[in-house]
């Protein structure tokens, strides 16, 4: 069996002569829940689109399942669940109706018991028309369409945009439970970060187009940190500190963002500039991606180790 | 057994972390026992809503930190205290950390004796028993 599920090569893309994508090299292991992170336009969706063939790439290529991404056979497409931004659906279709023409695409693997125990937890029923729903009750149905295949591979283009928090934890909860099963792969994009921290493993960070982040969730979280130097006498003006994002200062203190700087260094580095106190300062996850994305930022940290 | 595991997703502190430090509050505190047997990771990941591996992450910390054993195929307990013992570097860990809380302690103005009381207050409610035994249930 192929461990890595999904894999883009320099994958790039230009609409006109704006470039979307730049070169995107990622590797998405089997068994993983894998966070796609970026601000608004950064290229996520662009990058979702073409690993499913809906777009095509201007230069690069991607796998999924093993497969060239711009010759997906129904065969490969069976695996894989995709929730696109918005939960588009048919409008005009009855929720049992669609069911029963989704189910066609995926012969073999619909389970119909799984499909009609979601609609009961979320309180609809068959016979209601997709275009009387709520955004939260088309996002339920999309979810249970998606789902009821037991796809090998779940792709979701933030699929909690907009949605109340009831509904949002329903999402993650059935990632988790879909993550259970054996060798089921998940690739989300989101914005909401507290629902990252909760179900990935592994995230990715594209920013404008570039990837700058792709490495274990944990390791990010201990990567990014702000530490805070105090000094009896002047501020050092030049700051020579390894993985240095950015620095913030007042007549006293030093407030420097680093990334991936080891203990030794930064107590080396306050040493040899004089500080008589430095502590960390506390980051969320919300923190911590903003610092790394910020407009000035252009460092990288990625982590890949090889089974 | 009454162990309720809560976290806080958006904190700075990882959600590994929270479980360690909760199980491992749980255990000190006597709320839950050795021989008692923690919940199974998928099921406490279904629960808390977070990666399987996350939980995974916290009880491979906790059995490394010597508080619970895991029997493949059958689950993780927590561990019997006789089995505990401080090795020299963890006890170097520990004798930072409470320097740096007597620093605190005394910078704010407490005295020896305010020091000494307020620790012996705190060690109640962990019910420890001064000849180091065992805890009052």
């Amino acid at each position: 069996m192929n461990d890595i599920v999904i894999e883009a090569r320099n994958l790039t893309k230009y609409f006109h002569k704006t470039l979307a994508l730049d070169h995107l090299n990622l590797k998405v292991p089997r068994g993983c829940i894998y966070g796609l992170l970026g601000r608004n336009g950064a290229g996520k969706t662009t990058a979702i689109k073409l690993m499913l063939g809906l777009l095509r790439p201007t230069t690069g290529t991607a796998t999924v399942l093993g497969c060239d991404c711009q010759n997906l056979t129904p065969q490969i497409r069976r695996r894989i669940g995709y929730v696109t931004e918005g939960h588009r659906l048919y409008r005009w279709m009855k929720i049992g109706e669609l069911a029963k023409f989704q189910r066609a695409f995926f012969p073999g693997f619909w389970d119909d018991k799984l499909f009609n125990d979601m609609l009961d937890y979320f309180e609809l029923s068959k016979k209601q028309k997709i275009k009387t729903l709520s955004n939260g009750q088309r996002a339920q149905v999309s979810l249970a369409v998606t789902l009821s295949p037991n796809p090998e591979l779940l792709i979701m283009d933030d699929p909690t945009l907009g949605l109340d928090a009831a509904i949002r934890r329903q999402f993650l909860e059935g990632m988790i439970q879909l993550i259970g099963r054996q060798g089921r792969t998940i690739l989300f994009s989101s914005h909401i970060l507290s629902d990252v921290e909760r179900v990935a493993d592994r995230i990715a960070v594209i920013d404008r187009g570039v990837l700058r982040a792709d490495c274990k969730l944990e390791e990010f979280r201990a990567a990014v940190r702000k530490v805070r130097f105090s000094f009896a006498g002047a501020v050092p003006g030049e700051i020579d500190m390894p993985g240095l994002l950015h620095q913030r200062r007042n007549e006293k203190e030093l407030e420097l963002t680093l990334i991936g700087t080891t203990e030794e260094q930064i107590d080396l580095w306050a040493e040899s500039a004089g500080a008589t106190y430095h502590k960390d300062i506390d980051m969320n996850l919300e923190d911590q991606f903003i610092e790394f994305t910020a407009p000035d930022a252009e460092k990288k940290l990625f982590q890949w180790e090889e089974k | 057994m009454a162990l309720w595991i809560q976290i806080s997703p958006g904190s700075s502190e990882p959600i590994y972390a929270q479980i360690v430090a909760q199980v491992g509050r749980a255990i000190a505190t006597g709320q839950v026992s050795a021989g008692d047997k923690l919940p199974a990771v998928r099921t406490l990941a279904g629960e808390l809503v977070i990666n399987p591996n996350t939980v995974a992450r916290a009880y491979s910390i906790l059995e490394q930190q010597r508080l619970v054993n895991t029997k493949t195929g059958s689950g993780t307990y927590v561990a019997d205290p006789k089995l505990r013992h401080a090795d020299a570097v963890r006890l170097n860990i520990l004798t930072e950390r409470m320097d740096n809380i007597i620093t605190q302690a005394l910078n704010i103005g407490l005295s020896e004796h305010d020091i000494k009381r307020t620790f012996e207050d705190r060690l109640k409610k962990f019910g420890t028993k001064p000849d180091g035994g065992k805890r009052k249930k």
